[in-house]
């Protein structure tokens, strides 16, 4: 029986990394066998380079590798021409960007002997997609596989449930963030750390498709997390504290997952309670390039937490990063040295005044 | 408090239309962009933000220079990076030491641009402001209508030089125009204006060209490293379908009887992309199969460097190109981009058009001889 299940291919990239749980229960529940691309590896990246429009972003280059990498194994491509997402404030302005929702369409036209492409149109913002079209959507998906409408039904709130579930597992809230920076709890890998040193606060930030991808991001956590660095993602922040600093920007941020970026740079240029902030831009990303700018610009103007902007792209090295993260990690400790020094001398006159 | 704003080729002078008729008079016109202001724009431009952001922001810095203190710009909320260039443009001016203020125009909902104009207005109310925007899209209409005639007559004029000249006095004669009845009058005089003052050469069948692409590119001469005047200068009559009339030019969009180009080329595009993505991606795919229905022979593509949604539409337009017989020359611009390498692949690819036009005759003629030669065997049974 398990060799007559209908097979959906949904690549792993892009969109991929903030919706999974929802898109494979989906597809699971009304009994189609998903077949996720395999992660990103050397060959992978070669081959997407090389077939790849030349302008696209690294990341949207990828994407291609993924679609190679299932097109021989599956009946179905599940590439959704999302545009925005979400019900709630917010969201009826907001978008992403418009390669999401071009995606589908170029792979189509430029690949023509692709199998067939599921790829269902979401807008929250400019056409005012509301439930009714999410669920109308889901059912005309579901019909491909199964005539049964409770099952379908079923599957819908299985799926929304378990992205319920994964968007509260990864986002903390305010007081876990507290904790966090006080040390008392680790969010992610526990730094390796000689007894009695503390660990270097640092936040990550990028969109969740360079995070969640150790190719893509060259493996930067597990060299921060050996070199003794305790970190947070922008993915993890609580959205509150976002949202806040978004209403500081004088015009309204309309990108989407650009928000998490900014408003995790803004938040802890602020409240200064970091060491670092590290910035991984996808080389040629559009939105990027705009929040980049803005986040340098920012903490150009309150210089007392230093961030650093790594541009990525397909000849990115593992040498030159490395080197970079040394120093980088280098010139943390020095300047916690330095601030510890300037308060035990502080204090020391403070006792010799007394 | 000289107000300035970016240069957009002949939309330019609807610029300077628009603010006159607010009763703004005190106005720095910018100057068309040079090899400075690239220089300018890029160096202090984030590495990879799109050419238009590093033009426009060297145009700033050069009015600022010349005493502007209000600065004009577009708004939106949509997908394309536009309507954040000017909070990041403003950082970035704050930091280079400037004073200055920025007028954001959201030009995607005409309310919003009734509402801006209104505050920068000369104390108008609701319906002088909507009197000042309705006069500035007629004679919008009309410098898109001189731009299209600059385009045909360049290529087939006799004594080179006379249509540039007409053109300026023509683009002259529509900003200093006053009167509604007046304006209205110059849809029939300009085109007689053309017509009586150039003499044309009848014996050339010229080719047709359409140029297609993201709007910034299309219409600034300093940054397309002038494509259009290049090709009339091959002897190739040239048209733009990109206008910002889709934005403001209300009347249209009220009329039933009437329609925008846009309408007519987004619903073409729709089997190859259906919903849009900003930027021009879906015109430049509905106008490629639009001007081919209208039988021209090419068109050449433009945007700039790292445009997210022109990629996207320069992905889909191989096979677009392929599925209609219709040759497109996609050309990516940016500051550096230098016009003999320009030139020359413009030449091979008219040559290109030319040898094709050639042989479709040809393939034309072969089939109406076969069409007779089986007609004649029919008749003779052998």
């Amino acid at each position: 029986m398990a060799s007559q299940k209908i097979r959906v291919g949904i690549p792993r990239a892009l969109l991929y990394y903030k919706f999974f749980p929802m898109w494979t229960t989906f597809f699971e529940e009304i009994g189609a066998k998903v077949i996720v691309s395999p992660k990103t590896n050397k060959i992978l990246k070669d081959v997407a380079v090389s077939i790849a429009p030349d302008e696209d972003c690294y990341s949207t280059k990828l994407y291609f590798g993924h679609v190679m990498a299932l097109k021989d194994k599956v009946d179905y491509l599940f590439i959704p021409r999302f545009s925005s997402g979400g019900f709630g404030k917010g969201h009826e302005k907001n978008v992403s960007c418009p390669k999401f929702i071009g995606l589908a369409e170029v792979l189509r036209s430029v690949f023509p002997d692709l199998p067939e492409i599921i790829m269902p149109y979401f807008s929250t913002a400019k056409n005012n997609h509301g439930k009714m079209k999410f669920l109308k959507y889901c059912f005309s998906i579901g019909s491909k596989f199964t005539k049964n409408p409770f099952k379908i039904r079923t599957a819908i709130k299985k799926a929304l449930r378990n992205q319920k579930e994964h968007y509260q597992h990864i986002q903390i809230n305010v007081d876990e963030l507290k904790k966090w920076e006080r040390s008392e709890i680790v969010l992610n890998e526990t730094p390796n750390l000689e007894e009695g040193d503390a660990p270097l606060k640092v936040a990550i930030i990028g969109h969740s498709y360079v995070l969640n991808d150790p190719y893509q991001s060259i493996g930067i956590m597990n060299k921060l997390t050996i070199h003794g660095v305790d970190y947070i993602t922008s993915e993890q922040m609580p959205r509150q504290l976002i949202e806040r600093q978004m209403d500081y920007l004088e015009s309204n941020m309309y990108f989407e997952y650009e928000r998490e970026i900014i408003g995790t740079v803004m938040h802890f240029l602020e409240s200064k309670t970091i060491d670092r902030i590290l910035h991984l831009i996808i080389f040629s990303c559009g939105p990027d390039s705009i929040g980049g700018e803005l986040a340098s610009r920012f903490s150009r103007r309150k210089p007392e937490i230093p961030l650093l902007q790594l541009v990525i792209d397909e000849h990115t090295g593992t040498a030159g990063t490395n080197t970079r993260i040394e120093a980088f990690i280098d010139m943390l400790r020095r300047r916690k040295n330095i601030k510890e020094k300037e308060e035990k001398i502080k204090i020391r006159r403070k006792i010799e005044c007394l | 408090m000289p107000i300035t704003f970016p240069h957009f080729g002949s939309l330019t002078y609807v610029f300077e239309i628009l603010l006159r008729e607010l009763g703004q008079n005190d106005l720095i016109v910018p100057d068309k962009p040079s090899k400075r202001t690239a220089e300018l724009g890029t160096r202090y431009s984030p590495e990879f933000v799109c050419t238009p952001f590093k033009i426009t922001l060297g145009t700033f810095i050069e009015s600022l220079e010349r005493g502007a203190t209000v600065l004009g710009m577009g708004g939106c909320n949509a997908y394309c990076r536009f309507g954040y260039y000017w909070p990041v443009q403003k950082l970035i001016l704050e930091d280079l030491g400037y004073d200055f203020r920025f007028i954001p125009i959201d030009y995607e909902d005409p309310i919003a641009i009734l509402r801006t104009l209104k505050k920068e207005s000369d104390g108008y109310n609701y319906l002088k402001v909507f009197r000042a925007l309705q006069i500035t899209w007629v004679k919008n209409r009309f410098t898109d209508l001189v731009d299209k005639l600059l385009n045909k007559y360049r290529a087939i004029e006799s004594i080179k030089g006379t249509t540039d000249r007409v053109a300026k006095k023509a683009f002259r004669t529509i900003v200093e125009t006053k009167g509604m009845l007046n304006i209205r009058r110059l849809k029939k005089t300009l085109p007689k204006m053309f017509e009586k003052e150039i003499e044309i050469d009848k014996s050339l069948d010229p080719l047709k060209i359409a140029i297609i692409g993201e709007i910034y590119v299309v219409f600034e001469p300093a940054l397309n490293v002038d494509v259009h005047r290049r090709l009339n200068d091959l002897g190739v009559i040239v048209e733009t379908p990109a206008s910002l009339r889709r934005f403001i030019d209300i009347g249209y969009k009220l009329n039933p009887f009437l329609k925008l180009h846009r309408e007519v080329s987004v619903k073409i595009a729709q089997p190859y992309l259906e919903y849009r993505c900003g930027g021009e991606a879906q015109e430049s795919i509905g106008d490629t199969i639009y001007y081919k229905r209208k039988g021209w022979d090419g068109m050449v593509h433009l945007y700039p460097f790292t445009c997210m949604p022109e990629i996207i539409s320069r992905s889909i337009l191989p096979q677009i190109s392929k599925e209609y017989d219709m040759p497109v020359l996609s050309l990516v611009v940016d500051e550096q981009t230098g016009a003999a390498g320009f030139q020359t692949r413009l030449e091979a690819f008219i040559d290109l058009l030319y040898r094709k036009r050639e042989k479709d005759k040809e393939r034309k003629i072969t089939k109406k001889s076969t069409k007779q030669n089986v007609t004649i065997q029919s008749v003779y049974g052998g």
